[in-house]
């Protein structure tokens, strides 16, 4: 400060570039602004009505304002929520452990056996391609193909195998997980084949120069490594799962079978604006919680050779 | 029985080894023929310019990579077909390949723990073994250390660590010094060294660095397109290069092209762009074009005044670099031919930029190469 003070002329220039600061940052703040303002209206804003809404509680169709926990703990305590959670949950951990199995070896064969990076890139996109087309046409397919004038039923009959069409397939919880599974299973792969992409060749060919036979060179180094990249696509596909709307709308039959339907229900037909914001609130805690664990994972996965 | 087996063979002996690759252009050859005989307890280096097919050559010796033809004997047996878990060749990697997952101990004791090697070493030697090798590399304190929290220097000791602990006969490695800074590199040379000949192996370095080469190897194998240029210890391929390629890849070279204009009892007298040269004892006939060349610390420089009659070439100071214990001076001769001289530092006389001096060069740091 004092030899600052001591030579004419520093103070001045630093006062000008103060000012050159000053000026980026009202330039920044603008920048930030519009973001940040997109985040306050379209985000938070939603979320806290939300919260206001799951506070109160409905008597005869109206909303009465209100600050209490009682929702929430109807949720877990009363029937049938409480079994429509645990339907949710059992559904999305399903789906994202079908999800994974078929995945991996997908993953795997496209890491390791295709030589080229231009093939992978084509695997992948096949991979995405039925992402290309409307969830709802993909769901609505499902009930074509196993409906009870269905591709399989029809298929069935006019072979003889079966005379009467079978009622297992459709509407319940198996044609949910089926169709969740095929939508979400991409992301499961690509989730497990950028984590295997990431494994540079030189490990496995380190661990066989040990001596290590295929089945130890899965087993020792590629499973540990790529396990960070399974659980990360187990947890996009159970949150995407948990709370999807469309296929236990579609494809589950006329009872309430997952927690997204019970929202649409407290909403149209019971009229308990309070009771789906609590319902609604809770989908959102459970994705939070997921994505934290999700971060966690990512920061701990990173391979540093 | 076993060891004088394997001092009837060979460590390493590969016959006319080819491998070719196919690309858009068709087949291009990689390693174009090599022929190499690694003595047991040998360190050499294959040296040569990036994609000379040094690392090609390492990684069939590892079972890396299969040969196109020839074939590869490992203390006398055929290994050409086996892979690479049915070699007793341990491969040092250039990035390490330390396994992220897994701490320094777990690294190197992960060569024990497979499945073939539990049946010949116990848990406990294992463990044992494990540390006594992390103690050799000075790294006793790291055991529970993931491979991301160590130095480069770290990570190449653990590597080093993990390829001895299986105790193999061979150990190949490539480019290895390379990632690491110049003055830990130097120390890690001499340290391997003395590793190799402590513990009595075979070691086979591939690298493109010529001082690197010089500091550790037995013998020096200079690979050029695929092929082995030169093969020899490293003061013959210094002293005695046997072509232009050799000669200029090691040291400070400087190559004169001529004709043979006189033979008289073995001397040659050549006739250079910068004047005649003799050289005695030399090999050719009259009418040969050769190169003559000289090492740039194998000439003295004197005032023209006082020059000699043979061998000398009149030269003007251009440039002039101090480095500590040697001068480095480049001359212009009269034809515009430039030639680098070495000199002592301790060397009392010094010319400055501009000056004319001679290079003198005497007859034994002449060699005459053939084309």
């Amino acid at each position: 400060m004092s030899a600052e003070a001591a030579v004419p002329g520093i103070r001045e220039r630093s006062t000008i570039r103060r000012n050159a600061r000053l000026r980026h940052s009202t330039v920044a703040v603008a920048w930030l602004g519009l973001p940040v303002a997109w985040v306050l209206v379209f985000i938070l804003a939603p979320y806290l009505v939300n919260i206001y809404f799951s506070l109160g509680s409905s008597e005869d169709y109206a909303f009465n304002p209100g600050f209490s926990l009682a929702n929430y703990q109807r949720i877990v305590t009363v029937q049938p929520y409480a079994s429509v959670l645990i339907n949710s949950t059992r559904i999305g951990a399903l789906t994202a452990l079908i999800a994974c199995l078929i995945g991996y070896p997908v993953a795997l064969t496209t890491a390791f056996g295709l030589e080229s990076s231009r093939s992978r890139f084509v695997v992948q996109l096949l991979i995405m391609l039925p992402w290309w087309a409307s969830y709802l046409v993909k769901a609505y397919a499902w009930r074509t193909i196993l409906g009870s004038k269905g591709l399989i039923n029809s298929s069935l009959i006019h072979l003889g195998i079966i005379t009467k069409p079978l009622g297992f397939l459709l509407y319940n919880e198996f044609s949910v997980v089926l169709t969740l599974t095929y939508i979400f299973t991409p992301l499961a792969t690509l989730s497990i084949l950028n984590q295997l992409e990431r494994i540079p060749v030189s490990l496995i060919e380190a661990a066989s120069n040990f001596g290590a036979t295929r089945l130890e060179v899965f087993t020792r180094i590629v499973l540990p490594i790529s396990l960070p990249g399974v659980l990360t696509g187990a947890i996009i596909t159970f949150a995407l799962s948990f709370g999807d709307f469309i296929a236990p709308a579609l494809l589950g039959g006329s009872h309430s079978l997952m927690i997204s339907s019970v929202i649409l229900a407290q909403l149209g037909v019971a009229n308990d604006r309070a009771m789906a914001a609590a319902i609604a609130m809770l989908i959102v805690a459970v994705a939070f919680l997921l994505i934290i664990l999700m971060k966690r994972l990512e920061r701990s996965s990173a391979i540093q050779v | 029985m076993a060891e004088t087996t394997a001092h009837r063979n060979p460590a390493i002996r590969t016959v006319n080894l080819r491998r070719t690759f196919a690309t858009p252009a068709g087949q291009i050859a990689a390693v174009d023929g090599v022929d190499i005989t690694v003595d047991d307890g040998e360190f050499v280096c294959l040296l040569g310019p990036s994609g000379c097919g040094k690392t090609t050559v390492l990684r069939m010796l590892a079972g890396l990579e299969e040969p196109s033809d020839g074939q590869i004997f490992v203390h006398g047996e055929n290994v050409t077909f086996r892979s690479t878990a049915d070699r007793s060749v341990r491969m040092m990697f250039q990035d390490f390949a330390l396994f992220p997952h897994m701490t320094v101990a777990q690294n190197v004791l992960f060569g024990l723990s497979i499945r073939r090697m539990r049946e010949k070493v116990s848990k406990t030697d294992a463990v044992k073994r494990a540390a006594n090798y992390l103690a050799m590399v000075g790294l006793s304190d790291y055991h529970d250390r993931r491979p991301h929290q160590l130095s480069g220097g770290q990570r190449q000791r653990v590597a080093l660590a993990r390829a001895l602990a299986t105790d193999p006969p061979i150990v190949l490695f490539d480019e290895s010094l390379s990632a690491l800074d110049a003055g830990l590199r130097r120390q890690m040379q001499s340290e391997l060294r003395r590793l190799q000949r402590d513990l009595g192996k075979t070691f086979v370095f591939v690298t493109h660095d010529q001082n690197e080469a010089m500091t550790m190897s037995d013998r020096i194998a200079i690979m050029h397109k695929g092929k082995i240029a030169q093969y020899g210890t490293p003061s013959e391929i210094y002293d005695h290069p046997n072509s232009v390629y050799v000669a200029n890849f090691m040291g400070t070279t400087n190559l004169l092209r001529g004709r043979v204009e006189r033979v008289e009892r073995g001397d040659l007298a050549i006739r250079t762009s910068t004047g005649e040269i003799f050289v005695s004892p030399g090999d050719g006939a009259v009418g040969d074009e050769v190169t003559v060349m000289f090492r740039a610390d194998g000439a003295r420089l004197r005032l023209t005044a006082e020059r000699s009659a043979n061998n000398s070439v009149d030269t003007v100071v251009t440039n002039i670099a101090f480095l500590g214990p040697r001068i480095e001076y480049e001359l212009t001769a009269n034809d515009g031919t430039q030639i680098q001289v070495h000199t002592p530092a301790t060397e009392g006389r010094r010319f400055l930029p501009g000056s004319p001096v001679s290079v003198a060069v005497p007859s034994e740091a002449l060699r005459v190469l053939h084309h």
